[in-house]
């Protein structure tokens, strides 16, 4: 795909972009609530976990828990964003998320503790870099992907 | 409470920090290029320098990716304020053969060039400013039109 000027420069993506300070936010609290999941070893809050992924990831970024808390109580007080972020690759790499999220509680909460532990902290790295960093892991992923998915066609 | 979750909670940390620090000092920072050179750019994009052209910073972006419409603007204006300076940005999904014969994995990646087509240095990330243009000075410098 080439922007319309013909520069062969990427299209950007349609969908709605992201304020990123909110991204990071999000990031933050995933954090605090998967070192949470490894201190307590709580199955239940790591379903939790992968329950909020899942909302961003599969309904979309406007129906992630921690953005909605975001643009509801911290947006309004910050005034707009400087420059705003694609979409896409964030709400991908909330699918990796779910992913690790979802098999860390059911190591968890099946007695496999030590499957819970490692999908928990590969999770926690993830949000760790790019909470502390602004590293998105997964956005990492995405690019590399989409870069597969064109070279095959 | 969990001790052995306490012991990995702080040894994930610590790993995180660690590599969170590393990438922060590699990210948009001007490398040399080492050993053999790459193949000449000019020539990949189907472009030659005209005028007073001595640099092709040429950019490696992907459709969706924010960094790299970052990257766009720091060339783009590179580029506007300094004649000696040609800025392409290709996207590896039209162009995969630019990236695999650069050796390019991340996006976005810039490359310079200069008017021969041998590569100068390479920055993965958004490039810093100040420091591409301070390691492109001596070759605009050096070589009038």
């Amino acid at each position: 795909m080439s922007a319309p000027d013909g520069s062969g420069a990427p299209a950007r993506s349609v969908d709605p972009p992201l304020d990123p300070r909110g991204v990071r936010s999000a990031a933050g609290l995933t954090t605090v609530v998967l070192a949470l999941v490894l201190v307590s070893g709580s199955g239940w809050l790591a379903a939790a976990q992968a329950l909020v992924f899942a909302l961003g990831a599969f309904a979309g970024m406007r129906f992630a828990p921690y953005g909605v808390l975001y643009r509801l109580a911290v947006a309004p007080r910050l005034g707009p964003p400087a420059e705003r972020e694609e979409a896409a690759p964030v709400r991908f790499s909330q699918t990796v998320g779910f992913l690790f999220a979802a098999v860390g509680a059911l190591g968890y909460l099946s007695g496999l503790t030590v499957l819970g532990i490692v999908a928990t902290a590969f999770a926690l790295v993830a949000a760790f870099l790019n909470a502390a960093f602004g590293f998105c892991l997964g956005c990492e992923m995405y690019g590399l992907l989409a870069r597969a998915r064109a070279a095959r066609a | 409470m969990s001790g052995t979750g306490l012991v990995v909670l702080i040894a994930v940390l610590v790993a995180a920090t660690a590599l969170g620090l590393v990438l922060r000092a590699r990210n948009g920072r001007v490398r040399t290029p080492s050993g053999a050179g790459s193949p000449d750019g000019w020539a990949l994009t189907g472009s030659a320098p005209e005028g007073a052209e001595q640099v092709l910073l040429l950019q490696l972006s992907s459709p969706v990716c924010t960094p790299c419409r970052q990257t766009a603007g720091v060339l783009g204006e590179l580029a506007a304020g300094e004649p000696g300076v040609r800025h392409v940005e290709i996207d590896v999904a039209d162009r995969p053969d630019v990236a695999r014969a650069l050796s390019v994995m991340r996006t976005p990646t810039t490359i310079g060039f200069d008017r021969t087509g041998r590569e100068l240095l390479r920055v993965s990330g958004v490039p810093r400013r100040a420091e591409l243009a301070a390691a492109l000075a001596p070759e605009l410098r050096g070589r009038p039109a």
